[in-house]
This record gives C-alpha cells, structure tokens and sequence, in this order.
C-alpha cells in the first residue's frame, strides 16, 4: 500500500498488473509483460533532438513582418502548447509513477513525461528568439483566460488521481478524517479516476495539440515561420508516439486481462469517456475561434479548422475502440499529413537522416574475407 | 501477384512496384489518411475484411484484430480492405 524506492517483496514481475500491484524493485528488461513499451521507449529514444539544433533566427524577421492578427495567432499557440507540456513534462511522473508495477511501463513513462521536457525547452528557444521581451509572453500564460479555461479540464483529472492516491497510500483504504475533514477511498475509486486520467492524457496528446499544429504547418505553406515549423514537426512525431503509448494502456485496461476491475471500470466509465472527448474537441473549436477574433490566415480558417478537430476527434475515438461522435468523414486539411510524416523530419538541413537512425550503429561483423584486397 | 480488393468492388494489384499497400492505395489516387507512415502512429488504420498481410516492420501502434496498417504492410493472399 505504502510507497517504497525499492520493494523489498520478491514478486514475478510478469504476473504483476500494469498499476497498483507491487511497487517495481529490480528495473529489468530481460522479461517483460508487454514488450510494447519497450520498443516505444527504444523509438522515443531513436527519436532523441535538442531545440538548440534548429536554427529560428529566421523567425524573428518573419515575425516582425507578420500582420498583427497572425502574430496572435503565432503566440497565443505557443502559449497554449507551453501550458500542455508544462503539465506533460511533470504529471506522468507524479501520477504513475507511485502507482505503477512493471519496469517497463515506469520506464516508458519516465522516457516520455522526459520527451515532454524537451518541447517545454523548446518554447523557450522559438520565444526568446522572435521577442525581444520573452517574459512578458510566458507571464501572459497565467493571466489568459482563454489559457487557463483549459489547464483546467487538463489537470482535473490528474490531480483527482494524485490526491486519491496521497491519501490510499497514507492511509489505506476507508473513510478517514484528516485535519477535521473527512475522506473516502477505496481501491476501486482510485482504479476509476486512473482510467479517467488515462483517457484525458489520451484526448490531450490526440486533439488538444494539433489545432497549433496545422498552424504552424499553415505558417510554414507559405515559407514563414519555418524554424518553429521543423521543431513543431519534432514534437509532433513525439507526440504521436506518446499517444500510441496512452492508446496501448487503455486497450490493455479494456480487455480486462491485465486487471479485471479495469475492464468493468472502462465499461462503466463508457459515457464519461465520450463526454471527455467532446469537451475537448468543443473547447478545442472554441480556441480556433479565439485564435481567428481579429482575421484569419491564408490557407486556414475557423470553419476548416473545426472540421479537422472534428476529423480528428473521431479517428481517435475510433483508435480505442469508441464510436465516431461527428459527422466529418473528410480531412479537410490533407497536406497537414506531410508535414506529419516521420522521414521528412529534418533537424538540421544538411543532416537528412531518417528518424530512426541510432548513433554508434556500427556493422561488428568483419570476417578474413573482408579484407582479401588488403595489402601492406 | 496479390489482389487488393476495395469495398466498392475495384480490385488493385499489387505487382510488387509500390513498396507497402499505403503507397499502392494513392498510386491510384485513392485518399487514405496518415501520418507517420511507419508503423508508429496508427493513423492510417483501415479494415482487413479478408486475406493476410506481412509487415515490413512490426508496427508500434495498436492494431485490433480485423485491422491493419498499410504504411507497413503487404499483401500475402488476396485481400479485401476497407478504408475508413
């Protein structure tokens, strides 16, 4: 029950649920439950790219020239995108971690909510080199309404996870009273709001992300903005593997084999899942309309922008097994997808090298043959 | 050589020239949606009604039974797909 660094218990790892089971002692890979996560943290890995690597100085003249209604549009996506991998780069850690039972998986999640560090860097790096007053951007994140409706439905469910499991690990299951106040939980509850959580993490990373993306990719149509361009490229690879990693763990949850109180709990859940996803692609249609109050761009618009949401949204919902809630079959934006494609990611325009290109990956094998041309 | 069969009755074949079933779908100007194109994403996602497919390499995404990734794949037998 109580948290513990190190476990002590000498427990199967491969019989031990994804989350509340034994806490991991021994971080092995020699055995693993769901070899998935795995391979995800070896292509997160493959995937590895620092801000500093992409040149933005371009950027800022772009800026300047940009009309003032693209230049809301520019920032108020970069401040959204910094409040969602604020919350990204920590809570993964904060609310799994305490909680989860297969080192694979605790790595994986590690490999990830670290992934997520690396687009907060970034923010900083595009900001600082397009303003000349990067402060007042990030203060302005706080303050923005527009913002903060948002964070709200981000981390609600984060924190209802993290909260319960505070209190389950202090003091066990059962009501108790604390400072005078009095607090229920049981296991079950917990397992509840950490699919809940799942699912909102999944809607997050599946459609909350990608209305900023098709601007910038709308930016960069048009040769403006190109430095931020190929680093929202980056992220966006990133993101779709973290996406797929949310997607495994709700899959895994549903088919009960792993936990069977999971599979009654996604059932039950169902209509709450349903009413998460539509929230946010609402709430994301709502910023669309914020993002285009003054003007729209060139190659983009509110309507269009909407239908992708909704396009979107169903083919994610789709992907863990729900139906389709809009009737928008047809992406309205379809050259989004090159931009989206994995072997087009350049970080630096002289290395063309494909995404999962390993450093160190060097042929051992030399047998006597090799070397039959050889002489001194 | 394997024939991919639509669910609006046109039948491609796959003479080997394209080099996954995704490449071969827009070859003939049909519209699948994806991203990654390499297994990782799950974007293009699309309905295998009957036949097998091979992957090129095993995809990361989640693939339920009775689906498939054709950014990854090709065809083994005859195959009747549905695109979403």
């Amino acid at each position: 029950m109580a948290y513990t660094t190190f476990n002590r218990q000498i427990n199967d790892q491969m019989k031990e649920p994804m989350f509340f089971g034994n806490p991991v002692n021994v971080s092995r890979y020699d055995q693993q439950k769901y070899g998935i996560f795995e391979k995800l943290i070896e292509k997160q890995l493959s995937f590895f790219w620092r801000p500093e690597e992409v040149d933005v100085s371009k950027d800022r003249i772009d800026y300047q020239n940009l009309p003032d209604h693209e230049k809301h549009i520019f920032i108020s996506n970069l401040k959204y995108q910094t409040l969602l991998d604020s919350v990204q780069g920590r809570s993964p850690n904060v609310a799994f971690l305490p909680i989860v039972s297969l080192p694979e998986l605790e790595t994986w999640i590690e490999t990830w909510a670290f992934s997520e560090t690396i687009h907060s860097r970034s923010y900083t790096h595009i900001v600082r080199n397009i303003s000349a007053e990067p402060h007042k951007v990030f203060d302005d994140i706080m303050l923005n309404e527009k913002i903060l409706e948002r964070a709200e439905d981000v981390t609600r469910y984060y924190d209802d996870l993290i909260d319960g499991i505070n209190l389950y690990q202090r003091c066990g299951e059962g009501t108790h009273s604390i400072n005078g106040e009095t607090h229920s939980i049981s296991l079950y509850e917990l397992k509840r709001r950490l699919y809940l959580c799942v699912m909102s993490v999944n809607v997050l990373e599946a459609i909350r992300f990608y209305v900023s993306f098709a601007c910038s990719f709308a930016f960069a149509e048009r040769e403006l903005m190109e430095g931020n361009a190929k680093i929202i490229r980056l992220i966006a690879r990133d993101e779709a593997l973290h996406l797929t990693g949310t997607q495994h763990m709700l899959n895994i949850m549903a088919a009960g084999d792993d936990d069977a109180d999971m599979a009654k709990i996604a059932k039950e859940c169902e209509e709450e899942a349903y009413a998460i996803f539509r929230k946010a692609a609402e709430q994301e249609k709502d910023w669309a309309e914020y993002l285009f109050k003054d003007g729209s761009m060139i190659g983009l618009n509110k309507d269009i922008l909407c239908q992708y949401v909704e396009y979107i949204t169903n083919s994610r919902m789709q992907a863990v097994g729900m139906k389709a809630i809009f009737s928008t079959t047809q992406n309205p934006i379809p050259w989004i997808n090159t931009w989206l494609v994995s072997d087009n990611v350049q970080v630096a325009p002289q290395e063309a090298e494909i995404s999962s290109y390993l450093v160190g990956q060097i042929d051992n094998e030399v047998d006597g043959g090799d070397f039959g041309d050889f002489d001194l | 050589m394997p024939g991919v069969k639509l669910s609006n009755g046109v039948v491609i074949n796959f003479d080997g020239s394209a080099r996954t079933l995704l490449d071969a779908l827009e070859r003939k100007q049909l519209e699948v949606n994806f991203h990654c194109r390499e297994g990782y994403c799950g974007a293009c996602r699309c309905k295998l009604v009957s036949g097998e497919v091979s992957y090129i390499n095993e995809p990361l995404a989640f693939v339920r039974k009775g689906e498939f990734l054709p950014c990854c794949s090709v065809p083994v037998t005859d195959i009747e797909i549905e695109i979403p």
